[in-house]
């Protein structure tokens, strides 16, 4: 049991990360029912843009750039970790200003200019940074180990797990206690009603794919210093996110979560005691769940199950 | 009539046992198999790089034969299916002759099954399995990087003697991890050790705490990983986090310079290499300058050992076209099969030469750790040994590879 414990703990931060990493993801899928494929790459996008300015080259003027290196590593740190996402919320709002066009036709136009978007941003990437792995410094007091039940854990692994759960939490209260989360929920919901009702549905769709952006390149961040930088860590991003939303129900917020943790567990359990399902772990558990649910675990009846 | 049914003939004839383009003063054809992108992208551009290099050499002083040497490149997207369409296009449609390149044992024997099929020469110039110079030889390809069991020969025995008896083996998921590992195994054994587990890792695998929360378990002496590409940049990443990289001892099988450059302050362990850019022999500060000229502005500074086999791999064929004085492929293959170089002409310790069994490049082999006095940004390795071709070679590859006759190659020339 004392052996288990370890791996319980570790499946769970995991799923931790695996719930971050989609939840930016499930609510553009969710609220505005479009499928974003360049989530991944709006993923890899925040780890370049925090790479960059937390690096010993930020993209500043001279003055600038010597009086943001001489801050601490840990103001740096914490400012990218605000200044990123909006960097690339840029970059999400110039999607969803293409997607417009799309909204109301066929899904697979909306499917097929984010899979161009995504092509695009890791062609971008590969142009600006080259092909060459980068390295996200973060503060020493997040990093490093720290012993607990006779094992070396890693210091950051945990941060990572806490600001995930704070993360999450605060989508929620935004989601689910605020005006805006409400407006959001009614448009998704009934969109002709709420535009009646004098809203802006544009506006209210474009925050949601800025949020959604926004919440993609934190994850990144977040992530970078354990997978590493390269221009394809989208794709390792994105394909979670996916399976993420569809076990846990598409539109389900606690679904999301509750299926990264159990992903997280899949993982991490079968990363211990049989290492070779460890990635294919959470694909049987995706396929055992929508054989008997189709739905997810909190998704809505669909004609899925009709 | 006549040259109707003749030029039919030539058509659907057997053209596999008699594959011959127009001769004369046209180019060359090379067709080049590297990764852009999947695990081994990165280091699919550096193998790129040193091929290129050999044909810009070559072509400035006058080509091969009087030829020049032309060739096309596609990305093989680190993936043995897409490997094996862009081998049958090049050969096919593109009309290359000789193909060259691979990072991926998977992606590099999809290509081989291709070359051998058409009798096209395949070099293979990093991809490091010994199933490839083993059950999966072929007479058209030549392997030039040394393989898993040459660097587990080089390390293991020492390692067990002086290090500790209790061994684990992280192994990634496909060929090369399973035949590294199992030629680690072996000479674990043979030298008395034990292994203790061997957790196998799915390619992409990003998140290694499973694995490490299992080694601190079972606390071994020594970790043996036969981890490749951004998986093993992953891992370096997380050990170094960890501390884990002082106890247990840590034997990598190899490091390819690509995958150490992105990430230096994660370098631990003892590992494997065949070059290092600041070996203390003639010819290597040179070659460093040229390929530096070659490669400006481009994201990595220096040549490794990557970079090192396409050039190595692309000159010595161009030398063998140039000797055998035709671009018959069972003549380049003759040539190929008898080539010895020099330790001079290697930038090596030891003379290298190709088996004729197994058509391996028998070399030098070197073991490194971090460098701890580095002397400027990009020295990296400390070489801490180097062993003679013979002592590292795998005894067991000839017993393996089974060699199509030359009369059952089907004959392509350029």
């Amino acid at each position: 049991m004392f052996d288990l414990l370890p791996h319980l703990l570790n499946g769970l931060t995991l799923g931790l990360l695996f719930a971050l990493i989609a939840l930016g993801f499930m609510l553009i899928v969710g609220l505005m029912e479009q499928i974003n494929l360049a989530h991944g790459s709006l993923f890899a996008l925040g780890a370049y843009v925090a790479m960059q300015l937390t690096g010993p080259r930020p993209p500043l003027p001279a003055e600038l750039a010597k009086a943001w290196l001489a801050l601490p590593l840990g103001w740096r740190y914490a400012a990218t970790l605000v200044i990123a996402p909006v960097i690339v919320s840029l970059v999400g709002m110039l999607i969803e200003l293409c997607m417009r066009r799309t909204y109301g036709k066929d899904p697979l136009y909306g499917l097929l200019l984010t899979f161009g978007a995504a092509m695009v941003i890791e062609e971008m990437i590969r142009l600006v940074w080259g092909t060459r792995d980068y390295v996200l410094q973060v503060p020493s007091a997040i990093n490093g180990g720290f012993l607990f039940g006779d094992l070396i854990w890693s210091t950051y692994r945990f941060y990572a797990a806490g600001i995930s759960a704070g993360v999450i939490g605060l989508v929620w209260l935004l989601i689910e206690k605020t005006s805006f989360g409400a407006t959001v929920k009614a448009g998704a919901h009934d969109s002709e009603i709420v535009r009646a009702l004098g809203i802006n549905l544009s506006r209210l769709r474009l925050l949601v794919f800025v949020f959604g952006t926004m919440l993609a390149a934190i994850a990144g961040i977040i992530v970078a210093p354990i997978w590493g930088i390269r221009p394809h860590m989208g794709v390792d991003a994105v394909i979670p996110a996916f399976l993420v939303i569809v076990l846990g129900g598409v539109g389900s917020f606690w679904g999301a979560v509750v299926a990264g943790l159990l992903a997280g567990l899949c993982v991490g359990l079968a990363g211990a005691y049989a290492s070779e399902w460890s990635l294919l772990s959470m694909y049987i558990l995706l396929v055992a769940v929508v054989t008997f649910r189709a739905r997810g675990l909190w998704g809505k009846k669909s004609v899925l199950e009709a | 009539m006549a040259s109707v049914i003749g030029g039919t003939g030539s058509f659907f004839g057997p053209w596999r046992e008699n594959h011959a383009w127009a001769q004369g003063a046209k180019p060359i054809k090379l067709g080049l198999t590297c990764d852009a992108s999947g695990q081994y992208g990165n280091s699919g551009q550096d193998d790129f790089r040193g091929i290129k290099m050999a044909i810009d050499e070559i072509n400035a002083k006058g080509g091969v034969l009087g030829r020049q040497v032309t060739f096309i490149t596609a990305d093989t997207e680190t993936t043995p299916a897409t490997g094996s369409r862009v081998a049958e296009r090049f050969i096919t449609r593109e009309d290359c002759t000789i193909l060259i390149g691979a990072l991926h044992s998977g992606v590099a024997n999809a290509i081989t099954q291709v070359a051998s099929k058409y009798g096209v020469i395949y070099m293979n110039t990093n991809s490091s399995a010994p199933s490839e110079a083993g059950e999966n030889c072929s007479r058209v390809k030549f392997v030039w990087d040394g393989n898993g069991t040459n660097f587990s020969k080089a390390s293991v025995k020492n390692a067990v003697d002086s290090i500790g008896k209790n061994w684990m083996l992280l192994t990634n998921d496909y060929v090369w991890g399973h035949t590294t590992s199992a030629a680690t195994r072996t000479q674990v054994e043979s030298a008395g050790g034990k292994i203790l587990d061997n957790l196998l890792v799915p390619q992409n695998t990003r998140d290694f705490t499973a694995y490490l929360l299992k080694i601190q378990q079972a606390k071994p002496d020594v970790v043996a990983t036969a981890v490749g590409g951004d998986d093993i940049k992953a891992l370096r990443e997380q050990v170094a986090q960890l501390k884990l990289d002082g106890k247990p001892a840590w034997i990598n099988n190899q490091q390819d310079w690509p995958d150490v450059w992105g990430a230096p302050d994660s370098l631990f362990g003892v590992f494997g290499t065949t070059w290092y850019h600041k070996l203390p022999l003639p010819g290597v500060a040179e070659f460093v300058k040229k390929w530096q000229a070659a490669n400006k502005d481009g994201p990595i500074p220096v040549p490794g050992n990557v970079s090192y086999n396409g050039y190595m791999s692309t000159r010595e064929l161009l030398r063998a076209i140039e000797r055998a004085g035709s671009t018959n492929n069972v003549k380049i293959i003759k040539e190929l099969e008898n080539l010895k170089v020099s330790a001079t002409d290697r930038m090596q310790h030891f003379d290298a030469y190709m088996d004729p069994m197994t058509h391996q490049m028998q070399q030098a082999i070197y073991l490194a750790r971090r460098n701890a006095k580095p002397a400027d940004n990009t020295d990296l390795f400390e070489i801490i040994s180097w062993t003679e071709p013979k002592s590292a070679a795998d005894d067991a590859a000839p017993g393996k590879c089974k060699l199509t006759p030359y009369d059952q190659v089907p004959t392509v020339d350029s």
